[in-house]
C-alpha cells in the first residue's frame, strides 16, 4: 500500500443542509489505478461526498485534492481530469448516441475517438438511435461513455448499476474492470454488497454522514472474526441471551431478525435448536451463509444496507 | 467555439425532431391570424361595413358620401331607413351607421365656423376595436370635406401620411401583433418550460460536471431560439402576405432588430421563471400568469388606446406592448429604427433588467 500513489485526498469534508449534516468530516484517500467503493445505505452521504468531489456541491468545510488540484480553488482543472456519471441523469432524449458523444466531446479541449468509444461501450448497433429508445443498460453504458469521452484519469460513477437487470449489471461490471485494466482510477458508490465485493479494491463504508470503516473487502470481512452467519426469527417475541449460544462470537439483531456470527456453524446450530426446543420456541426463516460485507455493515451499524 | 456550434445544432435538432411542438407553435399563430383576419378583416381588402343614411340629398352630402367611398377600407351601403340600419348595427351586421341630417348642405354652404355641423355616427360599443378604426375612417373623410370647404391648403405634409396609415385594415394591425405574441410565447413559455424540465431531469447538472461554460450554453440557447423564431416569423409573414397581401413597408433590418430584441427580452424573462419555478409543472402556470394579461392588454389583438384609463400606466410598461407597437410601426407605417428608439430602449431595459434578475435566480439544479 505504501508504494501506492495518492490521486484523491479528501480532507475533513463537511456538508450541511440546515440542521442536517449530510457529510460529517470525511477523510480518506484514493490510490492511483484502484477501484474505490463508497458503500452505505440511502442517505448515508455517499452521493453528497461524490458530488462535492466532482464540483457539483460546495463543501461547507474541508476540501479535497483530486488529480493534483484543489476542488475548492481549481475546479476547472479538476473537471478536465475527471469523468462523471451521475445518479439518474437523463440526457437529451431526441439526440442520437453519436450526436451526444460528439456534443459532450466538444465541451473539452480534447476528446478520444468517438467510434472507438462507442465500440468499447458495446453501443455500435445503437450508434444512430435516439437516446429515447435505449434500454436501461444501454443508457447507463452511454452515461459512462460520456464520462470517458475526454479520456480522464479518474472516473466517478454514482450507483452505476441501480435499477438494472442482472445481465446488464454484469456487462457493466466488465466495463468497469476493463477501465481498471487500462490504469484508470474509478470511484463508485453502491449499496450492493456483491458489486462492491467484485469490483472494489478498497471500500469505504459510510453511515449517517460518517466514514465508519475503510479497507479491502476481504479484510473487512475478516475483521468480523467469523466465517458464517446464522439468520432466523422466532415466531414469538422472546428474551433470551443469544450470545450464550455455543460458538457465537457476535450477535447482530435488528427488529425481529437475529443474526449469529460463528466460526463453528454446526456447534452453533445444534445449540440454537436445543435452546429453541427447550423453551418451546419455533424458529422461522432459518438460514446459514458465509459472512459478507452486508454482515460487516450490520455489525458496525446495527442496520441493514437496504431497509425492507 | 465548437461546443457553441454543436450545442446550437443540438438545440435545433431537438426542435426539429419534436414535430408536435414545432407544428403547434407554428399552427397556433397562423390559425389565429387567418381566423381573426377572415372574420374581422372581412377577407381580402375591405374591413369596415358602414351604412350611410342621406337625409339631406344635397350636392354637398353626395360629395361627402363620395369622399367616404374613396377609402377602400370602408364599404358603404346606402339606405334611406335609419331605423333599419340601426337595428342591423345592433346585430353586428354593420360596423357603423352615418346619418347625414337635413340641412347639412346648407350649413356647409354657410360655413359657420363657430358652430360646426354635427354629423351623427352610430357604432356598436360591443365591437370597440373595429368601430374605432371605422370612426377614424369617417373622421378622415369629414376632415377632407371640411378642409375643402374652407379651401384649406395643407402646409403640414404629415397629414397625408396620416391618411395612409388610416387606410389600414384590421389584419394589418393584427399580423405584427401575432408575430409579437409568437415571440413572447415561444421564448418566455418555451425557455421556462424547457430549462425547468432539463433541470428537473438532471440534464443541466450533468453539463455542469464538464468544463462547459454556462455562457456558452446560454449563447447557444439564444442562437438556436433566435434562428427558430426568425424562421417562424418569416413563415407567419409569408402566410400573411399570401393570404392577406400584408407587406413590410419599413426596413427588414428593423423588423429583424426588433425580433432579436424581443427574443432576448422574453428569453431572459423565461430564465427568471425557470429560476423561480420549483418544478416544470409549475413553470407552465407561472408563464401563463404573465403571458395572458400581456396577450390581452399588450396591444396584440386590440389597440392599447381602447384599454380603460386606469390600466394605461400598467399597459405602457409591458414589453409586449412595445414589441408589437414597434413591429406595427415598421411593417405598417414604415418607421425606421431611429423613430422607434423609445421602444428599443424600453425593450432593452427589460432585457437588461430581466437578465440581471435571471442571473440571481438561475439555478443549475
Amino acid at each position: 500500500m505504501e508504494t501506492q500513489q495518492e490521486i484523491i485526498k479528501v480532507e475533513k469534508l463537511v456538508k450541511r443542509y440546515g440542521d442536517f449534516t449530510a457529510v460529517d468530516g470525511s477523510e480518506f484517500s484514493v490510490h492511483n489505478g484502484e477501484v474505490f467503493g463508497l458503500l452505505g445505505p440511502n442517505g448515508a452521504g455517499k452521493t453528497t461526498t461524490l458530488e462535492m468531489l466532482v464540483g457539483l456541491r460546495k463543501p461547507d468545510e474541508g476540501t479535497a485534492i483530486v488529480g493534483g488540484f484543489d476542488i475548492t480553488k481549481e475546479l476547472d482543472k479538476v473537471k478536465e481530469v475527471i469523468g462523471v456519471q451521475l445518479q439518474s441523469t437523463t440526457l437529451f432524449e431526441l439526440l442520437t448516441v453519436d450526436e451526444i458523444l460528439h456534443l459532450y466531446g466538444s465541451f473539452y479541449s480534447e476528446h478520444i475517438s468517438i467510434p472507438e468509444l462507442i465500440d468499447d461501450m458495446l453501443l455500435t448497433e445503437k450508434k444512430n438511435s435516439r437516446i429515447k429508445g435505449l434500454s436501461g443498460g444501454q443508457k447507463q453504458r452511454l452515461a459512462i461513455a460520456l464520462a470517458l469521452v475526454h479520456d480522464p484519469q479518474i472516473i466517478f460513477l454514482d450507483e452505476p448499476t441501480t435499477g438494472l437487470d442482472p445481465q446488464a449489471r454484469r456487462t457493466l461490471w466488465d466495463i468497469i474492470l476493463r477501465l481498471k485494466e487500462r490504469g484508470k482510477t474509478v470511484v463508485l458508490t453502491t449499496h450492493y454488497m456483491d458489486e462492491a465485493h467484485v469490483l472494489c479494491d478498497r471500500i469505504a463504508i459510510m453511515d449517517q454522514g460518517k466514514l465508519i470503516a475503510l479497507d479491502t473487502p476481504s479484510e473487512l470481512v475478516r475483521n468480523l472474526q467469523s466465517d458464517s452467519a446464522v439468520e432466523f426469527k422466532f415466531n414469538d417475541e422472546v428474551d433470551i441471551a443469544l450470545s450464550e449460544i455455543d460458538g457465537v462470537k457476535q450477535v447482530g439483531s435488528q427488529k425481529d431478525v437475529h443474526i449469529l456470527y460463528t466460526d463453528d456453524l454446526q456447534e452453533t446450530l445444534t445449540s440454537l435448536i436445543a435452546i429453541a426446543s427447550e423453551k418451546q420456541l419455533k424458529l422461522v426463516d432459518l438460514q446459514t451463509r458465509t459472512a459478507t460485507l452486508e454482515d460487516v455493515f450490520i455489525h458496525m451499524t446495527g442496520r441493514r444496507l437496504r431497509e425492507g | 467555439m465548437r461546443s457553441y456550434y454543436l450545442l446550437t445544432l443540438a438545440q435545433l435538432r431537438i426542435f426539429l425532431r419534436n414535430r408536435q411542438v414545432l407544428f403547434w407553435t407554428l399552427a397556433f399563430p397562423i390559425v389565429l391570424m387567418v381566423m381573426l383576419g377572415s372574420f374581422l378583416g372581412n377577407g381580402n381588402g375591405v374591413s369596415i361595413t358602414a351604412a350611410v343614411v342621406d337625409q339631406d340629398r344635397s350636392e354637398q352630402s353626395k360629395n361627402l358620401v363620395k369622399e367616404m367611398e374613396k377609402n377602400e377600407a370602408l364599404s358603404l351601403e346606402k339606405s334611406s331607413n335609419e331605423k333599419d340600419v340601426l337595428s342591423q348595427l345592433k346585430q353586428g351586421d354593420l360596423t357603423l351607421v352615418i346619418t347625414i341630417p337635413k340641412g347639412y348642405g346648407e350649413n356647409l354652404y354657410a360655413g359657420n365656423k363657430a358652430d360646426p355641423f354635427k354629423l351623427p355616427v352610430y357604432y356598436n360599443e360591443t365591437n370597440m376595436a373595429m368601430s374605432q378604426v371605422g370612426l377614424q375612417l369617417v373622421d378622415n373623410a369629414v376632415d377632407t370635406i371640411s378642409k375643402k370647404s374652407v379651401s384649406y391648403e395643407p402646409v403640414v405634409i404629415t397629414e397625408s401620411k396620416g391618411v395612409e396609415a388610416l387606410n389600414l385594415r384590421y389584419i394589418d394591425f393584427l399580423v405584427p401583433g401575432i408575430v409579437a405574441m409568437m415571440i413572447m410565447s415561444n421564448n418566455m413559455n418555451g425557455v421556462a418550460g424547457q430549462i425547468s424540465s432539463w433541470r428537473e431531469r438532471g440534464i443541466l447538472r450533468r453539463m455542469q460536471g464538464t468544463t462547459l461554460k454556462a455562457s456558452t450554453f446560454i449563447a447557444a440557447q439564444i442562437t438556436a431560439r433566435f434562428m427558430l423564431n426568425g424562421l417562424q416569423a418569416m413563415i407567419v409573414l409569408a402566410v400573411a402576405w399570401a393570404a392577406f397581401g400584408i407587406e413590410v413597408r419599413g426596413s427588414w433590418l428593423t423588423v429583424i432588430a426588433f425580433v432579436t430584441l424581443g427574443t432576448l427580452a422574453f428569453m431572459a424573462i423565461g430564465f427568471i421563471i425557470a429560476g423561480i419555478a420549483k418544478t416544470p409543472e409549475s413553470a407552465g402556470p407561472i408563464a401563463g400568469f404573465l403571458s395572458f394579461p400581456m396577450l390581452f392588454l399588450g396591444g396584440v389583438f386590440f389597440p392599447i388606446r381602447d384599454m380603460p384609463e386606469f390600466l394605461q400606466p400598467f399597459v405602457q410598461i409591458l414589453p409586449i406592448a412595445h414589441l408589437s407597437h414597434a413591429l406595427r410601426e415598421t411593417m405598417n407605417v414604415g418607421a425606421s429604427f431611429l423613430d422607434l428608439g423609445m421602444e428599443a430602449m424600453i425593450l432593452g431595459g427589460w432585457l437588461i433588467g430581466a437578465f440581471i434578475v435571471a442571473s440571481f435566480t438561475f439555478k443549475w439544479e
